[in-house]
């Protein structure tokens, strides 16, 4: 059965345009206009993946709204946000509220499209059994790759998807320069290069939050970033 | 010339010294009717004395040289004034009596006041003091003077003359003493014009302690009340100028005086003025935000259409103008995502936390963003530790550098250089290349100026690049400036930041 892709977008043209894409693309698209109706689609059934406007008609926040009551209903629903507004404080405020990307809408149908298998792979990622190395070690660091659990010295951090991923694709060969290229290809993300400047800024963020002395991601300057153990 | 205000009322002040010369000419006219009436009342004691002995002229049988006795002695002492001297002579200018003394027989005089004592030395200088101790001999030549000879003419007459010393001024009057339609003698009264001139010295002082109270007062006031408005003005101007930087930005806006006068209006139309062009400032930088935020929706109802136009069957030629619409949009893009890195970076810097980095890693790793470019990099031996974030001034660089690039003619390679001087880290990028336009020079680092020549086609600048170098640069305490080589070659960028305090010794 086609997978369901929700889209909640309050400007009539660009929520047919990207229905009409998605449609061809094969996927089943349930298109609403603001929250009211979002929320009582959602309720009466679960898409697989949801498109999220930030600002709905009169509620210029009403995105972040229905990104929390969405979480709330499924903790593994794909979300992602796609909004005019570029200002970092949304970002943050967006992935904070638990969304698993942000795109503005000047992002390509194909970068849309990309993400949104991307998303799908990895949600199949969480059904299928775990890969063959189940649990990667790099000195305090341990992430378990079944649960998509990362802790630090045994304390747990708790990491987004993508920002698990992104410790992944760094940790996994430590000492070598990723670029922000082939870090969105590991997390199956394709973001600009300042939403990876911010994912970073708020991982290293968490695990500091667990140990202050944290010091394992290396800025690479004008090239990307690099594990450091 | 610069006048200054206080200066202009202190000139404004000396019509005060109108003050002491009105008193000056008074007092000069009061002495005038003093002297009048000493001469007036001489002229009548001596009258007084000519009509007594008129009825009695016995009297004036007297030998000459002796004292006046009896009446007449009595008519004379009861008609004389106090200090003044008569003498009568007779038509052969005998002097038949001598009454009285020029002298002040008591020297008691009223004890000074405040006034008085405090300008007696300033007064001493300009006025003549009379004083008790002069020759009050009566000199032959007197006897037979003009005065007496008038009298005995018939003609009653006065006179000033000068004591025989010279140290005190006398007035004489005289009077004939009738007998029938004959002179027989001449009464004369003399006094000295001391009284009148204590009298005159009195007033003087006066007049000139008040007018110089009242000048010194007046002045003080004057120029207090000119300190007081040049101080409210200066410190305007000053707050005025603080208000605008050197590039026309508004730094902070004029709190705006309380006071109910003109100065205290301009104040507050001074603060208005600086709100409002803050306020445009503030629209001018927020216009790129804005744009790049109300653009994205129309735009992405554009791309997705033409999306969405893709995936149909279209004829042959349409595919050239889906892929014009295509490149216009892809520019439109670019505009945006310069437009939106400006802004994001203005809210960024807001609230960025800062930490401690190392500055020579951020500008050891600048060349390679632009592999097949040659760079010149130059870092000191120690670490050079400046307060922000690593990433920021990355980025920065990378403007810098990209600028650098963009301009650079020829393959002479790009010269980054980073030192300490001083208290500031001083990061140079510098290239050989066109000079600087001299109209824009700093403006450079303004939003949306650019000075490259526009070719069609190309890369849409917006002048953002470096803008956002000075916004970083801010952020990091510093500056950023643009000049040429000293020899002309090329250009010079330069940031300037404080070091983090504490580790430079």
């Amino acid at each position: 059965m086609a997978r369901t892709v929700a889209i909640v977008e309050d400007d009539a043209a660009i929520r047919a345009n990207y229905a009409d894409i998605l449609k061809k693309h094969g996927y089943q698209v349930s298109a609403y206009g603001d929250r009211k109706s979002a929320t009582a689609g959602f309720r009466t059934r679960l898409p697989d993946l949801a498109l999220l406007d930030i600002g709905l008609g009169e509620e210029p926040d009403g995105g972040f709204t229905l990104c929390r009551e969405l979480r709330a209903m499924s903790a593994a629903l794909p979300i992602i946000f796609l909004t005019a507004r570029d200002s970092d404080f949304d970002l943050v405020s967006g992935l904070r509220m638990g969304a698993d990307d942000y795109l503005t809408k000047d992002a390509s149908m194909p970068q849309l499209l990309a993400r949104i298998s991307a998303l799908f792979r990895r949600a199949d990622l969480l059904r299928e059994p775990p890969a063959a190395e189940e649990v990667l070690e790099r000195g305090p660091l341990r992430l378990d790759m079944k649960r998509f659990h990362a802790s630090w010295r045994d304390a747990p951090v708790d990491l987004t998807l993508t920002e698990f991923w992104l410790v992944h694709s760094l940790a996994r060969y430590p000492g070598h320069v990723k670029d922000r290229e082939s870090l969105m290809r590991d997390a199956h993300i394709v973001v600009d290069d300042s939403t990876i400047t911010s994912h970073v800024k708020r991982i290293r963020r968490k695990f500091q939050a667990v140990d202050g002395t944290f010091n394992a991601i290396d800025s690479v300057y004008g090239l990307g970033y690099r594990w450091n153990n | 010339m610069r006048l200054t205000l206080r200066a202009q009322v202190v000139l404004v002040a000396l019509v005060l010294a109108v003050i002491p010369l009105v008193g000056y000419v008074h007092v000069k006219q009061i002495e005038r009717l003093l002297r009048e009436g000493q001469e007036q009342a001489l002229l009548a004691t001596a009258r007084a004395i000519a009509t007594a002995l008129h009825d009695r002229p016995q009297l004036l049988e007297l030998r000459a040289g002796e004292p006046a006795s009896g009446e007449m002695a009595l008519i004379l002492r009861s008609l004389a004034r106090a200090e003044s001297r008569i003498w009568i002579v007779d038509r052969d200018q005998r002097l038949l009596a001598l009454v009285g003394d020029l002298k002040k027989r008591s020297a008691a005089e009223d004890p000074p006041d405040l006034l008085t004592r405090f300008v007696h030395p300033v007064a001493a200088l300009v006025l003549d003091r009379p004083t008790e101790d002069f020759d009050d001999s009566l000199p032959e030549s007197e006897i037979g003077g003009p005065v007496a000879a008038s009298a005995l003419q018939g003609v009653p007459a006065r006179r000033w003359r000068q004591s025989p010393d010279s140290r005190a001024v006398i007035l004489s009057a005289s009077h004939p003493v009738w007998s029938g339609d004959d002179v027989v003698a001449a009464v004369v009264a003399e006094e000295t014009t001391n009284a009148t001139r204590s009298a005159y010295n009195r007033a003087m002082e006066q007049v000139i302690g008040l007018t110089l109270i009242a000048f010194v007062a007046g002045a003080l006031a004057l120029l207090l009340f000119a300190s007081r408005i040049s101080t409210r003005l200066v410190r305007l101007r000053d707050e005025a100028e603080a208000a605008i930087d050197s590039q026309g930005r508004v730094r902070k806006v004029l709190a705006g005086s309380k006071a109910r006068d003109e100065i205290g209006d301009l104040s507050r139309s001074f603060s208005t003025v600086l709100a409002r062009l803050g306020e445009y400032n503030r629209y001018l930088e927020a216009m790129a935000g804005r744009l790049s935020h109300e653009l994205r929706t129309p735009i992405a109802v554009v791309r997705s259409s033409l999306d969405n136009l893709r995936l149909q069957l279209l004829p042959a030629e349409a595919g050239v103008y889906l892929a014009r619409a295509n490149d216009g949009l892809k520019r439109l893009d670019t505009i945006l995502t310069r437009m939106s890195e400006a802004t994001r970076l203005e809210s960024l810097v807001r609230e960025h936390p800062r930490e401690r980095f190392d500055a020579r890693d951020v500008v050891r790793g600048a060349p390679l963003a632009h592999p097949g470019k040659k760079f010149e990099i130059d870092v000191p031996g120690e670490p050079v530790w400046l307060r922000g974030a690593p990433e920021l001034y990355a980025q920065m660089l990378d403007k810098l550098v990209a600028n650098a690039v963009d301009f650079a003619t020829g393959d002479e390679p790009i010269r980054i250089r980073l030192e300490p001087r001083g208290a500031d880290a001083v990061l140079t990028v510098s290239n050989r290349g066109p000079r600087l336009p001299q109209a824009m020079a700093g403006k450079l680092f303004d939003s949306m100026v650019s000075v490259r020549a526009r070719e069609s086609g190309a890369e849409p600048h917006l002048g953002l690049g470096l803008y956002i170098v000075r916004l970083i640069a801010e952020f990091h305490g510093g500056t950023a400036q643009a000049l040429d080589r000293e020899d002309g070659s090329g250009v010079v960028l330069k940031v300037v930041t404080p070091l983090e305090s504490g580790t430079r010794p």
